[in-house]
């Protein structure tokens, strides 16, 4: 467990460092217009030839990239150049993360409780009325996409419901759609993964064999189908948090949530490159350390892959 | 030993039965395995399970009907340019957020164009997008996954480069493409297709690393069966199950995206319409309830469209896997 | 075993019949079927692949799939008729207590993710009311009991440290567990090496000696039946066609299925003639079979087999056949070449 947990480690920093250094290349073809703003139109060629040079940003590729490198070790992300001029990123985004994560947390929290428990509902009464109902939720979340139905969530869950239709730290009322809009796509996807895999399952041999050796099937499904079923779940969260990231920055701008979902789709309007690349680090290191953590997980849960080879494809 | 109770014996079952019928029938080989199961076709038995379907034919027949009149609808009489502003003659004002009525169907926008013929415009453009990442990202993830599948030696690179792309969640990715290059209907599916294709990629580089190694094939290639026979008789029919699901998946998956695109500003200029446009200028006044109708009707329609194609997808998905044959 | 008294029976099934719903079809899996186990004995039930055999044996303990029912007849055991049950409380405490099962495949029939003692333990808490240390040690004694080597060790470890035939002799354990009255085996070494096979077939000879249990086995390998079979019955397409002592469907078959199918062991193959095979294929069971169902692949079928469903003719008070060839009126007709050159070769020898 140990040495895979290692390997698996190394691996997801090799990952790691294949990304940022990836990102931080793409971004240098930005056109040089998201380093000043509005001064911009203003500035004469020689003037914007001089400022690149002074932020280094003629330097060959690989000066940048190491120096790069050498400021994030000592936690410098570099400064914003447009949407609070010359302040370090790191103090801008700071204050943001506990909104970010808070809102993250707790949107998997409802979705995998309130997911699993509709799926395992499905999955124990197939082809009822449950199962049916279940299957449209599925379908809808699925087939119409976030970015529509989220509009309808917060338009008339505010009105219908009289929900504050923006956060308002203040006001407990208002983190209600934000938290319900991030868990509803999770929810359809919990749902559906742990009722395919619980049907999957009931068709298993060693299923027929407990239930031959006379187990009730309350204790077959218990003990046996959901305990089965929920392992495989495992690999599913690293997936859905990487979906919460996704649906945190529509949903963090909707409702003008302080985070950093929010804050990207801000830099993106107003082009500052410096902060566009920040947080694109960040969101993926937050998405690679899901996918660690979820494998970690899943070798604690599945006592047959402690003997597999670990690494490879996922 | 004791055996059941038999109320047959031979004393009395025979009352009443022709003596003729105790002679020799003659064998005939072929009745003998008439009576078996053997009429089996697979894309017969394919269609069969799809039009048992009525969710599935309710939605090919909706499907089918949007798809044509959005086609057509340029065509037919007395259709108005989704780009031209309508101005009120007697006053020379545009005919700004008129409500639906008899002459502006779907009624106008915030500008005096007609949200009818809008409507269907951006479905046209939206689908085109759709269309086109669909079948990019299906030709290129099948050329990419049999390559990646079939060449080992490109196994570790081709796996280590879906990791990391797998590691950064989609919508960040996408975002950071469609910044990079300059907004337009070329960086949309550039960058749609650019997320998109590695997944298939995937999907069908672990279909033909399974199925090339299942024993059916083993047996199949030690009878000497020939390579194409095999592709086309045993892994072709596995694979245009996933293949068909992830490309009608992928248009719903599309319109999506290109809505949230528009929304943070990365989508198409607003002198095109496209759905993404129409939900982005609809969302803007959504709070005033008497123009919500300009949010409704760009997002009813696209959400017949996409949940035709997810449904679809998944029926003929579930039509055309041998397994649910019987 | 022809001259002892008659023991007791323990298992009585009378015209079973049952049926499956498939796509809004009817399909009949086992068309009355009859048969009567006595305590102690060992029946083997032969046939093709989806000739009932397993269909048939499921529904004693009510694992039928859920689109599939009795739909008459009746199954007797210990003074209840099992064929009533609808129930799940009405199966508990039959189904593993007192009629066990062993599935084919030692390899997917113990849960991946419980260790093996676990499993077993399982079974003795439920059945036997045992609780902790005493279950565990109840638990140990059984592996020892079915020859696993340090037990105490083995129960702690997950299915995937087992090798196949220690995992059958788990499955086993798990069967035994209990001390049931009736043990069905569902091809229990197909999956097998033949070596293991043998050592599992005597595991199962062993315990059967030893708790004087009645054991169904249900294969389609002749060698397995003669090797431990007291009684056979030979299944086609949902019915029992003939039924008898080992020797008698191994010495006097009358059914021409039962010929068709002891024609094609490879041990009665002639040395540079092709292998018997039975030519064609078993009828479809959705629709209504009229007369005999072997009747179209029978080279010496009679036009009555197409006509009318022949009953079953006592050849002898313990062997019956389910044969027009039987009828008085019928014309003599001897079994194949092969299956009288078998009973030469056979004679004298112990199957």
């Amino acid at each position: 467990m140990f040495g895979y947990a290692v390997k698996r480690l190394l691996q997801s920093l090799f990952t790691l460092f294949i990304v940022v250094s990836l990102v931080f290349l793409l971004m240098r073809l930005l056109p040089v217009e998201g380093y000043f703003g509005d001064r911009f139109q203003k500035m004469s060629v020689g003037e914007v030839q001089a400022s690149l040079r002074k932020m280094g940003l003629l330097d060959p590729w690989y000066l940048q990239l190491g120096r790069f490198y050498a400021g994030v070790a000592r936690g410098d992300l570099g400064v914003s150049f447009i949407y609070r001029r010359d302040v370090p990123i790191t103090k801008i985004i700071a204050p943001r993360i506990p909104y970010s994560a808070g809102f993250g947390l707790v949107a998997i929290a409802i979705a995998m409780t309130a997911g699993l428990a509709m799926g395992v509902g499905m999955a124990r009464n197939k082809g009822k009325l449950q199962d049916r109902a279940g299957t449209v939720y599925i379908v809808f979340v699925n087939a119409v996409p976030l970015a529509v139905y989220l509009l309808f969530v917060q338009l008339y869950g505010s009105s219908l419901l009289h929900l504050p239709i923006l956060f308002d730290k203040y006001n407990i009322a208002s983190w209600i759609l934000p938290a319900v809009s991030m868990s509803l796509n999770g929810i359809a996807f919990y749902a559906m993964w742990i009722r395919r895999y619980m049907v999957d399952e009931l068709n298993k041999d060693y299923i027929k064999l407990a239930r031959a050796k006379g187990l009730p099937n309350r204790t077959v499904m218990v003990r046996h189908v959901m305990r089965n079923a929920y392992v495989p779940m495992a690999q599913y969260l690293p997936a859905a948090i990487l979906a919460t990231i996704g649906g945190s920055i529509y949903i963090e701008s909707l409702y003008s949530i302080p985070g950093m979902g929010g804050l990207l789709v801000d830099v993106i309007q107003r082009q500052d490159n410096a902060m566009v690349q920040a947080l694109v680090l960040i969101f993926s290191s937050v998405g690679i350390v899901g996918l660690f953590l979820g494998d970690l997980l899943m070798a604690l849960l599945d006592p047959r892959i402690k003997l597999a080879k670990g690494g490879g494809a996922r | 030993m004791k055996l059941p109770d038999m109320k047959a014996s031979a004393a009395a079952a025979d009352a009443g039965i022709d003596r003729a019928l105790f002679e020799f029938a003659g064998f005939d080989a072929e009745a003998g395995e008439r009576g078996g199961y053997s009429n089996y076709s697979y894309w017969r038995s394919t269609l069969r399970m799809f039009l048992a379907n009525k969710v599935a034919v309710f939605f090919l027949t909706l499907l089918g009907t949007l798809l044509l009149f959005t086609f057509i609808q340029p065509l037919l009489p007395g259709q108005r340019s989704p780009t031209t502003i309508f101005n009120d003659p007697a006053t020379g004002m545009q005919y700004r957020n008129l409500a639906p009525s008899g002459r502006f169907w779907f009624g106008t926008n915030s500008i005096g164009q007609d949200l009818w013929s809008r409507i269907w415009s951006g479905t046209r453009t939206s689908l085109l997008i759709g269309l086109s990442v669909g079948l990019a990202e299906m030709l290129i993830g099948i050329v990419f996954g049999a390559v990646w599948g079939y060449v080992r030696r490109l196994d570790r690179v081709m796996t280590e480069v879906y990791n990391v792309m797998d590691n950064i969640p989609t919508t960040v990715l996408l975002m950071l493409l469609a910044y990079i290059m300059k907004p337009g209907f070329r960086t949309m599916v550039l960058a749609m297709c650019a997320v998109g294709w590695l997944g298939l990629a995937r999907f069908v580089r672990n279909q033909i690393v399974i199925i090339r190694d299942r024993e059916y094939n083993l047996a199949s290639r030690c009878l000497g069966t020939p390579a194409r026979r095999i592709v086309t008789r045993n892994i072709l029919p596995y694979l245009v199950s996933v293949i068909m699901l992830q490309t009608a998946l992928s248009i719903p998956g599309t319109i999506g995206w290109e809505v949230f695109l528009t929304y943070i500003g990365l989508g198409l200029p607003v002198s095109i319409p496209s759905l993404g446009n129409l939900v982005n200028e609809g969302r803007m006044i959504m709070m005033a309830p008497e123009l919500r109708y300009q949010l409704l009707f760009p997002t009813v329609v696209l959400s017949l469209i996409t949940i035709s194609f997810y449904v679809l997808g998944n029926a003929f998905s579930d039509a055309s896997d041998p397994r649910n044959h019987v | 075993m022809t001259a002892s008294p008659a023991p007791k029976a323990i298992l009585e099934v009378r015209d079973l019949v049952i049926k499956f719903s498939l796509r809004g079809r009817l399909l009949s899996a086992v068309r009355g079927a009859s048969l009567s186990l006595s305590e102690g004995e060992t029946l083997a039930i032969v046939g093709e692949s989806g000739s009932g055999k397993s269909v048939l044996t499921k529904s004693f303990i009510g694992m039928l799939d859920q689109n599939g029912r009795v739909d008459a007849g009746n199954i007797l055991f210990e003074g209840a008729d099992l064929a009533t049950f609808r129930r799940e409380e009405d199966w508990l405490p039959i189904r593993g207590k007192k009629i066990a099962m062993v599935f084919q495949d030692p390899m997917t029939s113990l849960n991946p993710l419980l260790t093996v003692g676990r499993q077993i333990r399982e079974v003795i808490e439920l059945h036997r009311g045992l609780v902790g240390k005493k279950a565990e040690i109840a638990t140990v004694e059984m592996l020892d009991r079915v020859g696993i080597i340090d037990p105490e060790a083995r129960a702690d470890q997950y299915p995937h440290e087992y090798s196949g035939g220690m995992r059958q002799r788990a499955v086993i354990a798990m069967a035994m567990a209990c001390r049931p009255r009736v043990l069905i085996c569902d091809e229990p070494t197909t999956a097998l090496d033949v070596t293991i096979q043998a050592q599992i077939l005597g595991l199962i000879k062993a315990l059967q000696r030893d708790f004087g249990f009645t054991t169904i086995y249900i294969t389609h390998d002749l060698g397995v039946v003669a090797n431990v079979a007291d009684k056979v019955a030979v299944m086609y397409a949902g019915k029992i066609v003939e039924i008898g002592t080992t020797e008698d469907i191994f010495y006097d078959a009358r059914h021409p299925y039962t010929w068709a199918l002891l024609s094609s062991l490879p041990q009665l193959g002639v040395k540079g003639r092709p292998l018997y095979s039975i030519s064609g294929t078993p009828p479809n069971l959705f629709k209504e079979i009229k007369g005999d169902a072997f009747a179209p692949r029978n080279p010496r079928a009679l036009k009555i087999d197409f006509e009318r469903e022949p009953p079953m003719f006592e050849v002898s008070p313990t062997h019956r056949a389910a044969t027009w060839l039987l009828d008085p009126r019928a014309p003599r007709v001897d079994p194949p070449e092969s299956i009288r050159a078998m009973r030469e070769s056979l004679r004298g020898e112990i199957i």
